[in-house]
């Protein structure tokens, strides 16, 4: 029904997005609306997971640091083209999430929180923790894992061979196309079959089972599907930087990310998006007072959970709700 | 007779239901009430207004001239009024004394818990044998007793039990029904919630019909069993 | 045979460790159904209270260590009336407090970061030398931990069997509702297990920073593998849960000696999933029956 209308929407604001860089040319201003596109992606499949399927999953900056790293290692070991590399790092993501998705999901609520937290966090300390060189390049010893350092010069899209100086305007739209993309996706999920899954299950969770839907196969299958574009996006963020380090796990990231989802809305269409664009431009402007960033960011997540548990979308359309109960029609 | 409950326009629900729809109610001191009606029509949504755990939409609630509207649950105890709620819900992991013991937590009754103890144990003596055993063993019928008790053990001025027939065996049912006779006669005030109006008939001083959140009839148990055209309407039996 | 000495003095003291900022966590989630993902950041706090009452105002080591639980008992309480009571009836509850406890943690601990700074400290309660058995080497301070551990657990069982207050916890943690109807005020109960468990991750911070030092974020690991162990032993399980402690102490200690530190983590983790495919409501927990 209103798939059409989510469509419109999203293909109008691409259009615009799209003229950006004819407007504003500048590269930093081009090269945060990329790094917006990346968590654009990563927050848009993470409300699927969280919002939709109601897994309380915490490993999602860990899927997309497995596609990051994933991109970094097939192209510094094996010298494997990036256009071939990315979508096989986001392959490589899936089946991660596929495994992490049988071992979490047949708890419920907070159990499933924990463990995918314990999962990023070992992964985390095993490649941080990693100092037995896998080889020896001349810049010295290399773990199996790159180690603290992380991998840089695993290769690039060619597109600075392509574009010379204006290479980021070409990861600009590459960006802005992923996004799409994901979105699309996320659309797809939300208003087609699964979406209807789920709200079933929330709704009548007795009734839903008894007709044969299952929570736990519908959630792997969102779970699993989902992290493909969080493993693009990671790997397009490797790219986009031509860096992976573990600083990919930290926690501030996992921060920022989650509050874009409450302040936007938890489980609304477009939410997350708006919740990313809020939260980077607050960061913006934050950016003075950088020493309080961090705890202007737990003010803003507390915050909005305890007063707009809806977010800003949520509780618009709230809202708009009651004010067309009001007026009878 | 001296008005004990007094219920006034009571109106409450959930979400954007309204279950209860002014509801209006006196109940004297001493004797056994009892309030019928279909399940869904909001029996228990009654109980849980009158005991505080959900919010009144507008109206008052009063216990002998001492009005308890928008009180806790916690100071409505206090009051007097003990609601032992559907399902018996006990305290799982505690024992059958404990959950007894439980009853009594307010200071004013954990004074006297030594001898509600004597009483509830001389009245059930069932509990007495199972004293140690864990809520969760036991078996529908005692833990209904451990329920009826554990209200009991409050010393409360009115003793409000919701459907305390759910779910038992007919032989069982009588025993309970059984209990329920013995303590009205002994002059607690009690005010029982149940589906089936036979139950009740010979035992109430008063019976009240409630259907879709209204009251609809009120009067002695004969009476309404004398009147068949009432049971066919409401209740369909 | 000192080997395995060394192995068990250090795995009981890594458990009872363990047990200390479990059961504070433990104990708010059984009462509430709360994920208090601020713990971590109120060990830190109590680590730093401590050191500050200590170092900076030369107050006595007992002095510190209960500025510290009074301290972390009032932020615990600051968290409850500020975030929990304000949900506690709405339906996503759990979600909600969740999310909300990361952010108050993330504040807590950068504020201890704008305070103090980065660099690790020395935590000033620690008790010097040790216990020599033959070859067998076991600090002093190991030995402190291991009698605050066990000094806690015999408090706190006494609280909860055998005080009102602990009967009142116990009843809310059953059954919320049945509490309420035998006029037990549960928002005051809450209150006072959030004050009780901020003291506890006091204590508890004191003890982790003695061993290692302070950081700003040394609470994560720790409440990590509290969170791991609540979960090994069914979420709101005390008495499971300093069971777990100890054994997954042990574990970690004979792991470490075995394979070295690096794998110990990983292999613990891959138990508690092993665990919890098997069992997926913690070994001690009870399987939560839903009626539709």
């Amino acid at each position: 029904m209103t798939i059409r209308r989510d469509l419109l929407i999203g293909l109008g604001l691409a259009l615009l997005v799209a003229l950006l860089p004819a407007v504003i040319g500048m590269r930093y201003v081009l090269t945060q609306a990329t790094l917006f596109f990346i968590w654009g992606i990563v927050v848009l499949q993470w409300n699927l997971v969280l919002g939709i399927g109601g897994i309380f999953s915490l490993a999602q900056m860990a899927l997309f640091a497995v596609g990051a790293y994933a991109t970094a290692m097939l192209g510094y070991y094996f010298a494997m083209p990036m256009v071939l590399a990315m979508p096989l790092a986001a392959l490589i993501t899936v089946v991660v999430s596929t495994l992490v998705g049988l071992a979490c999901l047949r708890l419920k609520g907070p159990y499933v929180a924990l463990l995918t937290l314990a999962v990023a966090q070992v992964l985390y300390l095993l490649i941080v923790n990693d100092t037995e060189c896998f080889t020896n390049p001349s810049s010295g010893c290399m773990p199996l894992f790159g180690g603290v350092r992380g991998f840089t010069r695993f290769g690039d899209l060619g597109f600075r061979d392509l574009f010379g100086a204006k290479w980021y305007v070409a990861n600009y739209y590459l960006g802005l196309v992923l996004l799409c993309l994901a979105a699309a996706f996320s659309i797809a999920i939300i208003r087609g079959p699964m979406g209807l899954a789920f709200q079933a299950l929330r709704d009548n969770p007795g009734c839903a089972m008894a007709r044969g839907v299952s929570r736990f196969k519908y959630q792997l299958w969102i779970f699993a599907l989902s992290a493909f574009f969080t493993g693009l996006a990671g790997s397009f963020y490797a790219v986009h930087f031509a860096a992976v380090g573990p600083t990919a796990f930290s926690i501030t990231t996992l921060l920022f990310l989650l509050s874009m989802i409450v302040v936007g809305g938890i489980g609304t269409v477009w939410g997350p998006l708006l919740g990313a664009l809020l939260l980077m431009l607050a960061d913006e402007t934050m950016r003075e007072f950088g020493d309080w960033r961090d705890i202007g960011l737990g003010v803003i997540l507390a915050g909005f959970v305890i007063l707009l548990p809806k977010g800003v979308l949520g509780s618009l359309q709230g809202l708009v709700q009651r004010l067309r109960r009001a007026r009878p029609s | 007779m001296s008005a004990l409950l007094t219920l006034q326009n009571v109106t409450a629900g959930y979400g954007s239901q309204t279950v209860l729809r002014e509801i209006s109610l006196t109940i004297a001191e001493g004797g056994l009430t009892a309030i019928i009606g279909p399940n869904g029509h909001g029996k228990t949504t009654l109980l849980r207004a009158i005991s505080g755990l959900l919010p009144l939409r507008a109206g008052s609630i009063s216990l002998g001239g001492l009005n308890l509207t928008g009180l806790r649950p916690d100071e409505i105890v206090a009051a007097g009024i003990i609601h032992v709620p559907q399902g018996d819900m006990l305290f799982p992991e505690m024992t059958v004394i404990e959950n007894l013991l439980m009853g009594a937590y307010l200071p004013e009754a954990a004074a006297e818990s030594a001898m509600r103890l004597e009483q509830v144990f001389a009245l059930l003596p069932k509990l007495k044998e199972r004293r140690n055993q864990v809520a969760s063993t036991l078996s529908g019928g005692e833990r209904r007793m451990v329920g009826i008790g554990r209200g009991l053990m409050g010393g409360g001025r009115l003793l409000m039990l919701d459907e305390p027939s759910l779910g038992l065996a007919p032989i069982v049912i009588d025993q309970i029904y059984d209990v329920i006779g013995e303590l009205a006669a002994a002059g607690q005030s009690i005010l029982v919630v149940e589906e089936n109006a036979a139950r009740v008939a010979d035992k109430a001083s008063l019976i009240t019909l409630l259907d879709n959140g209204h009251l609809v009839w009120t009067g002695q148990g004969a009476e309404l069993m004398a009147r068949p055209e009432i049971l066919e309407t409401y209740l369909g039996a | 045979m000192d080997v395995i000495v060394q192995i068990l003095a250090s795995g009981l003291t890594m458990g009872a460790m363990y047990a200390i900022s479990t059961i504070g966590l433990a104990l708010v989630y059984g009462s509430l159904n709360m994920l208090n993902m601020s713990h971590g950041a109120l060990l830190a706090l109590g680590g730093y209270i401590c050191y500050f009452a200590m170092s900076h105002l030369g107050l006595h080591p007992v002095l510190g260590l209960i500025a510290a639980m009074l301290v972390c008992g009032l932020v615990g309480l600051g968290i409850y009336y500020v975030a929990a009571q304000p949900m506690l009836r709405s339906a996503n509850f759990e979600t909600q407090i969740f999310i909300a406890t990361i952010g108050i943690g993330a504040i807590i601990e950068n504020v201890i970061l704008r305070l103090f700074g980065p660099q690790p400290t020395a935590q000033p309660l620690n008790l010097p030398g040790a216990l020599v058995i033959g070859t067998v080497h076991i600090p002093n301070q190991n030995l402190l931990i291991l009698g605050v551990a066990l000094g806690l657990m015999a408090a706190l069982a006494y609280l909860l069997q055998r005080t009102r207050l602990g009967r009142a916890i116990r009843a809310t943690a059953q059954n919320r509702e049945a509490a309420q109807l035998m006029g037990v005020r549960v928002g005051v109960v809450y209150a006072q297990v959030l004050a009780l468990s901020g003291g506890l991750a006091a204590i508890s911070g004191v003890m982790v920073s003695s061993l290692s030092s302070l950081l700003p974020n040394m609470g994560g690991d720790p409440m990590l593998k509290a969170f791991i162990i609540c979960v090994v032993a069914g979420l709101g399980n005390v008495y499971g849960a300093v069971a777990a402690a100890i054994v997954l102490g042990l574990l970690e200690a004979f792991a470490q000696y075995m394979l070295g530190v690096r794998y110990s983590f990983a292999i613990l983790l891959l138990l508690v999933i092993a665990v919890l495919i098997w069992r997926p409501y913690g070994l001690f927990g009870r399987r939560q029956v839903v009626r539709l």
